[in-house]
């Protein structure tokens, strides 16, 4: 007596079904099932996760799918052998080819074109006149392979139901087969269908009506249970078997190969990759190759040799080849990227004998797992890699790797509150308030705290149904740079599908799909930063005559570092950020590994692993670093005693508990999935009993389970740091030694990076960076070098890019129409470039053409506005030596006021967020000083807990996870910046002060902890109005409260909407 | 002046902020005083205004409605006050005084009475009296004080110092204006009009003409709805039924000739008696559509003539068509093969009428499993069909109003009963049909999450068939009790 069950969808039947394939496996292994077939609606999407299921429960496997055709025919098919699979692949990819994103659209005809190989299943509705045609035609189709599905609705005339189609079988001389039409695994979940078919259909749970699924008992159910409900119906209950007997294809038996690279003519890939490897020696070491780097090269070249990995290394050698020819600047990292190979053939710039990193760390002879390389580009270029690897692959052999979408905790809540009917208020105010970490699901106390009542039932259903949802897939999208390549079609080893952007295609399967399959992937991601690079290293050698590269940046440069030490570090790669600042003179980095740990320390793992405050003690010596073994010391010697790598708590497991690579493996992937389950579960337990039986203390085990868990998913992995910090390393040394190029070349690669371009520039300001304002004649899209006024210095011309709303093409019109010939006026200028009225206008504003022709902002909005569309060719051709036409002359003169100072600041500020004069702040300087309120500079000078009040603009505000609430602000005035801490309890009594204003007033205490300062607020007050009166101040030093000139002021009815107009539009950066 | 009407709004000491949109972003559109003494203002996100009062109360505003309250209340004005009223939107009214004021005991003496009269509406306001519609509407929002008048001629003095954004410009002209430091109306007036006129167009020197007085600008009054009103004094007091039913046939003829003139037919009907007393009886018909027919009103009016109490005599009747909706007149389709559908509304009236209307509906089945959920109530005239979702499967006419629990006989897991006992009386099941599995509608209450009941047909030995339930599936103890109910019997 037995059963296999043959329709069965996982989650992956995106919002169609609701278990795991492991819940299904799980489950069918609990019922006693020796097999069981996974059909996802039009997708193979989670086959692979089905296969590793199956192993790891023993209970087979079988391939199918569920094709819906375009005319609602449903049918079941399931690969015989490997060509039915291939076929399978094409026609889902045919399909998904033709309807776009998500979808997939097939017909009849398809399915002809692609049915060799595969077994199908028919699943009819009711037995009528259609149905019998539609089976007729499967039939014709499929023949010996042709089946028709029995399965139970548990509505009425259920059994009618089945006789009739079991009559009609045997007409057409159709075997039947039983089938369940699974949905979920056990009878529980049955409720979360309802939910996610709301969620499919956009629709709320009382407006479902229809929609809901009309059919019960979509659960997997036993061999024995399935033949008390068919007792009529022994014979299509036996070719269950039949079936499942003859499908017996698996996903292992895909072999996958590297593609073939044939770069040397008559060379096998190991010959080719030993040339290349050996010429790049030369060429990395002009003066002679040492014998360690011989010796180094022999033994990776050998490893590779043994594990067969030379194609992938060609592969990955090819594509940065054709970036090197193409002069686009990359870096190489990821487990294999440090290695000696790597280093001569280019792939990476970190010089080998600066790191102690073992290759066999990386490629190990156990694990015969591909090595892992990503490579990170410029930003701005990457497509064009992309573009290179598709023409020189193939669409056939070349695709981007998925990345499954699932529900979080936030889109959870949020999608179960709509679900349940709340309204969207409700959502906005409970979603803003899940922070990311929260990866266990929310709790109802947090609805509480936002004085939701949590008594509500159904807040309390929406509680239980977003836990229900975690980690149910959405649908696929596309990983930011991950590639499969493959000798053989990729689309008859997996499902291909066109990415929302045109032009990319995705494969069905994640990454973790693939390392089980052993596909090579190569990681192709783009970098600000790089772009950055590559611009200030063009820069350089254009205006300095001075050629860099990553790899020739001075190592450990005394002078780089000691700005790094004084957290001077905005706009830097990685190490930019405030918590990284707040760090830096704490960690005082000396050494290039110091900046390696930087890369890896401020990060959620180490932190919620609570890693962070015993190195910083240990670094400190304030406390003894100590070492339980000498193997242990071996491991974390580097980083004094605390596990800060994700490497390292690898090989801690592996030596302490004396796991083996597999299992260390083990340790990885709980890891992962540590979110889900709460714990390391069995693995942690297996840990600390290994460890203690190697003789370490029960409490060290503990400690060390605990950091594990506290890493979860976020650790960081050395070899990334590596790479990260020398990219690092080489823009703190740009900016120190060259701030002129830095700033050109980081404004020109905006957006990218922590701060926005007015930040940048203040702060290269104060770096004595001479900033040239906007100019007609002058400026280009891009910010330029001119010569300083100091000699050997160089001046930043800014550039049109910087102003918010102007298209490039206008830019590129005006910049080739100038030519040679400087612009004479705005008519000149308009005439012969031919720039629209508004973006004149948005270059008036921005104060463009007082820089080039003299022309004040207010002015040239007036010429501006006269200009009007059409050219008069009449009075058009008379222009004096100053380009103004004779038809302007007639003009009576409009005698404007002049703008006042403030104004003209106001208008600065709101073009591009700083301004060419003063800081706004200097206009309200009077008034401050009379109030008592001291400058940010003073604040930051002033003694260790000196109680002062500081007014400045609110630049950033933060309130990072791990900080319970605590807000970060930064404030600046024309002195510079403070560093405010808002504990939790005064941001909420100040509440509009610190979230709503623009400029703010600080009253607390000066904090001073080693090098970094502090402003620890008690009070805040919002004294955003006073920005107001800036545009209507002249002299920066004018008395305050003077009774200004009645006009300017407006008079005394002004209403405060009107006031507002002319206020700072200043942006902060909030909460990112 | 702003919204602050309507039943079922926040209590008054709560603040109130109305939210809409600018294309992009979702700002605050308008705040009433509590509001804006907390800090809202107009134009702020609402995103931050969240964040940062947090017992502030934003609900949407709805820009349509607000139009509508402000043409309703020109109306008001209009029989107020003077017959030249026009709503100037988005906020404010502006009226033609001229000779008008002196009912009111002058100037000063009107505004006070219209003030006074809003402040009943619950409406605050500010008033501006002037020579011209452009200086009025700039100093009632821009002056500094609540009520302004201007003598004649003085418009352009009062207006020099008010911004820009006063002269009714359009949105996108005043920031520009600001640029140039154009900040007030008399530094704008008192620029050469050439190279501005042509920067911003004939408009901006227009608005200023208009407000100084020097170009007229006519306002175009509301009209207030006519209602269509006949009435019948009558020469001798009447009494009778009979006669009051022959009056009221004879108005109802006038009156659908009337309506038929102005394309409407009437939806309410009142009629109205003035007894010699001075006293005043009021009977009258709503029809659930249009209706101009005079047969048919006349006979629903005359149906209520008997609750009507003539007193010693009526001596003037008055038939008002209170409520009217255009009714087009329509070629009635001869349809070929089927008979055109009866026309029932003429019942549907005249039931309504009598009976009231609650008493009159129609039912739709509910998309729904749960047999006791899949019928509701719809008004008659609803073009609702329902849901198919229950069109395939047999149900009882009527079920009972409880489930009636029975004594049953069966087989677990999901077997029919072979036999039950209902009311005392022993059933012995002849053949079945089942199980049907409903699960339970768990959003609904708690106590249907995760149950199911097992519907069988259940034919007894008699003929009879029966609908019984089982709660719970047989296997699954949360499922439900297994308990047996009848539910309902095929007739």
């Amino acid at each position: 007596m037995s059963y296999v069950e043959l329709q069965c969808a996982s989650y992956f039947s995106f919002l169609q079904a609701v278990s795991a394939p492991d819940a299904l496996f799980e489950r069918a292994k609990e019922l006693g099932m020796d097999a069981l077939a996974i059909a996802d609606t039009n997708t193979l999407a989670g086959m692979v996760r089905a296969h590793v299921a199956a192993h790891e429960t023993g209970v087979r496997l079988i391939i199918g799918c569920r094709l819906v055709l375009r005319d609602g025919l449903i049918l079941l098919v399931y690969p015989l052998n490997r060509g039915g699979y291939a076929n399978l692949c094409r026609l889902l990819s045919l399909g998904k080819m033709r309807a776009g994103k998500g979808k997939c659209d097939l017909d009849w005809q398809d399915v002809e074109d692609f049915h060799e190989g595969l077994l199908a299943i028919f699943v009819p509705d009711e037995p009528d006149e259609p149905c019998a045609l539609r089976l007729r035609k499967v039939k014709a189709l499929f023949g010996q392979n042709a089946y028709i599905a029995m399965s139970l609705r548990y509505r009425q005339n259920d059994h009618m139901r089945l006789q009739a189609l079991s009559n009609l079988a045997v007409k057409l001389r159709v075997p039947t087969v039983v089938t369940n039409d699974v949905l979920y695994a056990t009878h529980e979940r049955a409720f979360l269908h309802d939910v996610i078919t709301c969620i499919k259909n956009r629709c709320t749970i009382d407006t479902m009506g229809d929609l809901r699924f009309l059919y019960a008992d979509r659960f997997l159910k036993s061999p024995e249970e399935m033949h008390r409900l068919f007792p009529d119906y022994r014979d299509a209950m036996r070719r269950t078997v039949e079936i499942a007997d003859k499908c017996r294809f698996s996903l292992s038996e895909l072999e996958y190969q590297y593609p073939e690279e044939k770069q040397l003519p008559g060379m096998t890939a190991s010959e080719a990759l030993k040339r290349f490897c050996w010429a790049g020696a030369k060429w990395r070491y002009p003066e002679g190759v040492p014998q360690s780097v011989v010796d180094l090269l022999k033994h990776e070249l050998d490893l590779i040799d043994q594990l067969d990995y030379a194609k992938y290394f060609l592969t990955v050698n090819a594509i940065v080849k054709y970036a090197q020819s193409q002069d686009i600047l990359h870096q190489g990292r990821g487990s294999a990227a440090n290695s000696c190979v790597c280093y001569v053939l280019g792939i990476t710039s970190v010089d080998p004998s600066r790191n102690d990193l073992l290759f066999e760390r990386f490629i190990s002879l156990e694990r015969k797992e591909p090595p892992d390389i990503d490579v990170d580009f410029e930003h701005q270029r990457r497509e064009r890699v992309y573009e290179w690897i598709w023409q020189t692959y193939g669409r056939d052999h070349a695709a981007i790797t998925a990345v499954v979408s699932r529900f979080r905790t936030r889109g959870a809540m949020r999608d179960a509150l709509r679900v349940l009917g709340f309204p969207e208020d409700t959502i906005k105010v409970l979603a803003k308030n899940i922070r990311y970490w929260h990866s266990e699901g929310c709790t109802p106390e947090m609805a509480a705290e936002l004085g939701l009542n949590i008594n509500d039932r159904r807040l309390k259903l929406a509680f239980e149904i977003h836990l229900l949802l975690l980690d149910v897939p959405r649908q696929l999208s596309q990983h930011p740079g991950g590639f499969v390549l493959t000798n053989d079609r990729l689309d008859e080893l997996v499902p291909i599908e066109p990415a929302r952007m045109a032009g990319r295609q995705v494969i069905e399967w994640d990454k973790d799909d693939i390392d089980v399959l052993k596909f090579m992937k190569m990681d192709c991601l783009a970098l600000g930063m790089m772009s950055a690079l590559k611009r200030g290293f063009d820069l350089l050698a254009e205006h300095k005559g001075i050629h860099m590269d990553l790899s020739c940046i001075p190592p450990e440069d005394p002078k780089t570092y000691a700005m790094i030490r004084r957290a001077d570090t905005i706009g830097a790669f990685q190490i930019e950020s405030r918590a990284q600042m707040a760090m830096l003179p704490q960690t005082q980095p000396r050494t290039f590994y110091e900046i390696v740990v930087q890369v890896a320390i401020v990060r959620p793992g180490p932190i919620q692993g609570d890693m962070v405050h015993p190195y910083l003690r240990r670094l400190k010596g304030e406390e003894e670093v100590t070492y339980p073994t000498p193997e242990v010391e071996s491991i974390l010697a580097k980083t004094k005693g605390v596990p800060l790598f994700q490497e390292q708590a690898m090989k801690l497991v592996s030596v302490c508990a004396g796991f083996t690579a597999g299992q260390a493996d083990q340790v990885r992937r709980a890891q992962a999935t540590f979110k889900k389950t709460g714990g390391l579960g069995e693995v942690s337990q297996a840990i600390i009993a290994g460890m203690i039986k190697n003789g370490y203390t029960e409490e060290y085990a503990n400690q060390l389970v605990k950091q594990l868990e506290g890493f979860g998913s976020y650790g960081f992995p050395e070899s990334h740091a590596f790479s990260f910090a020398i990219i690092a390393e080489a823009s703190c040394w740009l900016k120190c030694h060259h701030p002129d190029v830095f700033l050109a070349a980081i404004l020109n690669s905006q957006p990218m990076g922590f701060y926005a371009p007015a930040q940048l520039i203040r702060d290269a300001k104060a770096h004595g960076v001479e900033i040239r304002w906007f100019c007609a004649n002058k400026s280009r899209w891009d910010c330029t070098l001119e010569p300083g006024s100091k000699p050997g210095r160089l001046a930043v011309r800014l550039g049109f890019r910087l102003i918010k709303g102007i298209r490039s093409q206008d830019v590129a019109d005006l910049i080739v129409r100038r030519g040679e010939v400087p612009y004479k006026s705005i008519p000149d200028l308009w005439r012969r470039a031919k720039t629209p009225a508004a973006t004149l206008r948005k270059l008036a504003k921005a104060n463009v053409f007082e820089t080039s022709f003299k022309i004040v902002r207010r002015d040239a909005v007036v010429d501006i506005k006269s200009l009007g569309d059409d050219v008069l060719p009449l009075f058009d051709c008379v222009l004096d030596e100053h380009g103004r036409s004779v038809f302007e002359y007639d003009q009576p003169n409009l005698n404007l006021k002049r703008m006042s100072d403030g104004a003209n600041v106001v208008e600065d500020y709101n073009t591009i967020g700083f301004s060419q004069t003063v800081h706004p702040i200097t206009f309200l300087r009077q008034d401050l000083k009379e109030r008592g309120y001291i400058t940010c500079a003073d604040a930051m000078a002033s003694k260790d807990r000196r109680y002062v009040s500081v007014a400045g603009m609110v630049n950033v505000r933060q309130r990072p996870g791990s900080a319970n609430g605590v807000i970060f602000l930064t404030i600046e005035d024309e002195t510079g910046d403070a560093n405010v801490i808002v504990w939790e309890k005064v941001g909420e009594t100040y509440k509009q002060a610190v979230y709503g204003a623009s400029l703010v007033l600080i009253t607390g205490y000066v904090q001073r902890e080693g090098e970094a300062v502090h402003l620890v607020a008690r009070t805040a007050v919002d004294l955003s109005h006073m920005l107001v009166e800036i545009g209507d101040r002249d002299n920066p030093l004018a008395l305050p409260h003077q009774p200004g000139d009645e006009f300017r002021r407006g008079g005394p009815g002004v209403d405060l909407r009107v006031a507002r107009q002319m206020r700072i539009e200043h942006r902060s950066r909030d909460f990112k | 002046m702003r919204r602050a009407m309507g039943s079922g709004a926040p209590s008054r000491d709560v603040p109130l902020a109305l939210k809409g949109s600018d294309g992009r972003r979702r700002i605050i559109t308008a705040a009433d005083d509590l509001a804006r003494q907390m800090g809202v203002y107009i134009g702020m996100p609402v995103a931050k205004a969240e964040s940062i009062y947090s017992d502030l109360v934003i609900l949407d505003a709805d820009p349509m409605a607000d139009a509508m309250a402000l043409e309703k209340l020109a109306i008001w004005a209009l029989r107020l006050y003077s017959p030249l009223v026009a709503a100037d939107p988005p906020d404010g009214l502006v009226l033609d005084i001229q000779g008008a004021a002196h009912l009111y005991g002058g100037e000063a003496g009107l505004i006070e009475d219209v003030r006074r009269r809003l402040a009943d509406l619950s409406i605050s306001s500010m008033v501006a009296l002037a020579d011209t519609w452009g200086a009025a509407h700039a100093l009632a929002r821009f002056g500094r004080q609540v009520v302004q008048i201007v003598d004649s001629g003085k418009a352009g003095e009062a207006l020099r110092h008010l911004p820009v954004e006063a002269l009714r410009l359009p949105p996108e002209m005043v920031p520009d204006l600001r640029l140039l430091g154009l900040d007030t109306i008399g530094e704008l007036a008192g620029k050469p009009r050439p190279p501005l006129t042509k920067s911003f167009g004939p408009k901006l020197f227009r608005r200023i003409d208009q407000a100084f007085g020097r170009l007229n600008e006519p306002i175009e009054p509301v009209e207030a709805p006519e209602l269509i009103r006949i009435e019948r004094v009558l020469a001798e007091p009447i009494g009778a039924p009979e006669t009051i039913q022959k009056y009221t046939r004879r108005l109802t003829d006038r009156i659908c000739l009337r309506l038929e003139e102005a394309g409407l037919g009437s939806r309410r009907l009142d009629l109205h008696f003035m007894r010699t007393d001075n006293r005043i009886e009021t009977i009258f018909v709503a029809t659930a559509k249009p209706v101009r027919d005079a047969r048919r009103l006349a006979k629903l009016l005359v149906d209520k003539i008997e609750t009507v109490d003539p007193g010693y005599g009526i001596d003037k009747m008055v038939m008002t068509a209170a409520f009217t909706e255009p009714l087009a007149m329509k070629q009635t389709l001869a349809s070929f093969e089927a008979p055109a559908r009866p026309d029932v509304e003429d019942l549907w009236d005249v039931l309504a009428n009598r009976h009231g209307s609650d008493c009159l509906y129609r039912a739709v089945s509910v998309a729904t499993d749960i047999p006791e959920r899949a019928v509701r109530r719809v008004p008659p005239t609803s073009e609702e069909v329902g849901s198919k979702r229950n069109a395939l499967y047999r149900r009882p006419q009527r079920l009972y109003r409880k489930p009636e629990e029975i004594k049953a006989l069966a087989v677990l897991p999901d077997h029919p009963p072979r036999a039950f006992t209902w009311r005392g009386q022993r059933y012995a099941v002849a053949c079945a049909d089942g199980p049907e599995r409903i699960r339970g509608e768990w959003w609904v209450t708690d106590r249907e999450k995760g149950k199911v009941r097992d519907y069988f047909i259940l034919e007894v030995e008699s003929g009879e068939r029966f609908w019984a339930f089982r709660t719970g599936d047989g296997q699954h103890a949360d499922t439900g009790g297994l308990k047996w109910y009848l539910h309902g019997k095929f007739e």
